[in-house]
């Protein structure tokens, strides 16, 4: 008698089980996220993720995904390539996912983008930069600024708008900070302009006093730093402290308020290349930057926003054509002018990667405000049009 | 190229602070301290702690960021290291390690992973001139250095306490059976160089402008090279060794087509030294 009730019970428990699993399955259509929780870049993974979480919470407000819950599973990936491929095939094959989202830096978003590309399931980076993310294959896209726009659009604002006749790089040594350089470098020269001094630090430095001493000695217009805002921070006040009087430009990994905060006074007047204005109008912007301050008491950046974006983005085009991963690559293709972005608007996607006005921001009063914008497809595409200037 | 002397020195005076607390450990215990670094960041936040919630004034950062330091070092080694002590040596390194990689989550898990700016408010000596500028920060953190060193040579050469630690470090087992005691000795040797690094923790905090979980991380392995530099166990060589790093890692750096970073400076020097004189520059 006892074990009939054991058994029946067991049943019954595996029967509910069942049921529930199956029903909760039919509910929600999962996305899969990775973002670096722990480890040196902690600060950006949680930006990342509580924005994503945000966007999430905004769709399921609005209807979700035809009447279905949208369902984000993250994990953290501690910025580790290694963890983001093992993950990834985990979000794949445990947790069935239909969209990889990364959260994360370049080389971990060109771990997972292989491994999506294999399972055929459509994946985007969100701020990672480097161009070989989308070369995975035609499953693989891109939410913010590639590289080379973003290094050409530097390039065109120093040389053209500067009228920088002298430049001088300091450069972040990781996928990040080259791959900008690369193609400021490229598009400097090309306007006329000369590289005086070109030099490499490591990620976590904070001693830069001996390179931009050797940069006063070059006497440079300007310098243009690619990296993050904690090292930023450091070039930017040990440069006004060395005496140097000339333009100082960085990247959208300057665009946190934590660069104000870090840098002081010394911020004021610095140029990034960013894709969040914060100055916009736009009702997606204003409610991205009024949400994630309330959701979090800090506020909102960069990273976080293109984050927000890629979550809307694909709500968007899992609305229009379904949960089918064929269809979904061949939508996000066609995708023109969209809207519903904190950051852009998002024209179109040109070799799956995103392309929109790119904005100059510059420090002043202690905040970034809007400066300049590009619309020009020659500064603006990835694949410029032969025969421009 | 003064003012590159001057700056590489004050880095350097960093390197050297942290590396004295490594060699005080290796010369005593003959292990590897690599948790070290955990306490200059506990050092850091502690500091930062003082300033968001006591008073804006440095100095009671420096004090509550050296004595919070002084009893982790010191806890640190009674709970990790005292339980392995007979165990082969690379027992306390992955110990030191494990330990050292939590902190940074622990940390983080506290206060968040952003960043915090470090604003004190101190009134010091500062120099400007035309060709040369030492601002106050820096004035600090050179006289900070030579006034610890000048103590720690001082205390060690000269008072009992000091002479009980050459015992010490000369044979443990021969010193506790004429009477030393042994445990206190080492208590006080962790005391001190967690003091050290938690105040150097402090003072970079306040250079940088900025305190973050992982800011142990490059400081851990330059204090280690440093160690290896200056010879193990050697304080005055410690002391040495930080400076001409800093020196080195900054020259090197200026000579244009040499580029590599800072950390491969650092490594490559360590390698040659290796090579050539592998007790380190003031070895015994």
């Amino acid at each position: 008698m006892r074990r009939f009730f054991s058994i029946a019970a067991i049943a019954i428990i595996s029967i509910c089980g069942l049921l529930s699993i199956s029903a909760y399955a039919q509910e929600t259509v999962k996305v899969g996220f990775i973002a670096p929780l722990t480890g040196f870049a902690a600060a950006d993974g949680y930006s990342s993720l509580e924005s994503a979480k945000l966007a999430v919470d905004y769709v399921n407000e609005h209807g979700g995904i035809k009447g279905k819950k949208l369902e984000l599973v993250s994990y953290d990936d501690a910025c580790q390539p290694d963890q983001a491929s093992a993950l990834t095939r985990k979000l794949i094959e445990n947790d069935k996912v239909t969209v990889m989202i990364s959260g994360s830096y370049s080389s971990p978003s060109r771990a997972a983008a292989v491994i999506c590309q294999q399972a055929k399931v459509p994946f985007t980076s969100t701020y990672a930069v480097h161009p070989s993310i989308v070369e995975a294959g035609e499953y693989c896209h891109r939410i913010g600024m590639a590289a080379p726009i973003q290094g050409r659009t530097g390039g065109y604002f120093a040389v053209r708008e500067l009228g920088a006749k002298r430049i001088a790089l300091l450069i972040m040594n990781n996928d990040f900070g080259v791959s900008l350089a690369e193609a400021l470098k490229e598009t400097a020269i090309k306007l006329g302009a000369q590289i005086v001094y070109e030099k490499k630090y490591p990620l976590g430095e904070t001693e830069f006093r001996n390179y931009l001493n050797a940069i006063k000695a070059a006497d440079p217009d300007l310098i243009y730093a690619p990296g993050y805002y904690n090292e930023a921070a450091n070039i930017v006040s040990q440069a006004r402290e060395v005496g140097l009087k000339c333009w100082l430009m960085g990247d959208e990994g300057y665009d946190s308020p934590k660069f104000i905060e870090l840098a002081g006074a010394a911020a004021n007047g610095v140029f990034i290349t960013t894709d969040l204005n914060r100055d916009s109008e736009r009702p997606m912007t204003q409610f991205f930057l009024k949400n994630y301050k309330e959701r979090t008491n800090i506020d909102a950046d960069m990273v976080g926003a293109s984050a927000f974006d890629a979550v809307m983005l694909v709500s968007h085009i899992l609305n229009k054509v379904g949960t089918d991963a064929n269809k979904i690559i061949e939508y996000w293709d066609t995708i023109e002018n969209f809207e519903d972005c904190s950051t852009g608007p998002i024209l179109m996607f040109q070799n799956r990667s995103a392309i929109r006005p790119m904005d100059i921001q510059i420090v002043l009063n202690n905040q970034f405000r809007y400066f300049y914008r590009y619309y020009e497809p020659e500064v603006i595409y990835l694949n410029p049009p032969s025969g421009g200037k | 190229m003064l003012q590159i002397l001057v700056d590489a020195i004050v880095l350097g005076c960093s390197y050297a602070l942290m590396a004295v607390g490594l060699n005080m450990v290796y010369g005593l215990l003959r292990i590897i301290h690599v948790a070290h670094a955990a306490l200059y960041t506990l050092g850091a936040y502690v500091g930062l702690y003082c300033l968001y919630h006591f008073s804006s004034s440095l100095w009671l950062s420096l004090i509550f960021g050296a004595i919070f330091s002084a009893l982790i070092g010191t806890l640190m080694y009674r709970i990790i290291y005292n339980p392995v002590l007979t165990a082969p040596r690379y027992v306390p390194l992955i110990a030191g390690a494990g330990v050292f990689i939590a902190s940074q989550e622990i940390f983080r898990l506290l206060a968040g992973p952003y960043p915090y700016p470090f604003n004190a408010s101190f009134k010091f000596l500062s120099l400007t001139h035309s060709h040369l500028r030492i601002t106050e920060t820096q004035m600090l953190i050179i006289t900070f250095m030579i006034g610890a060193f000048l103590c720690l040579y001082l205390v060690i050469n000269n008072t009992n306490l000091g002479m009980m630690w050459r015992a010490c470090t000369q044979d443990m087992e021969l010193a506790a059976s004429s009477g030393i005691n042994v445990n206190l000795i080492i208590a006080v040797n962790f005391m001190i160089g967690s003091a050290l690094a938690g105040s150097a923790g402090v003072l970079m905090a306040l250079y940088r402008n900025s305190v973050f979980p992982t800011m142990g991380a490059m400081v851990s392995y330059k204090a280690f090279v440093v160690v290896v530099l200056g010879g193990f166990g050697s304080i005055p060589g410690a002391a040495i060794a930080g400076i001409l790093l800093a020196v080195a890692e900054s020259l090197l750096g200026m000579v244009p087509l040499f580029n590599l970073p800072r950390e491969a400076i650092a490594f490559l020097v360590m390698v040659l030294v290796l090579m050539f004189k592998p007790k380190g520059l003031f070895g015994r």
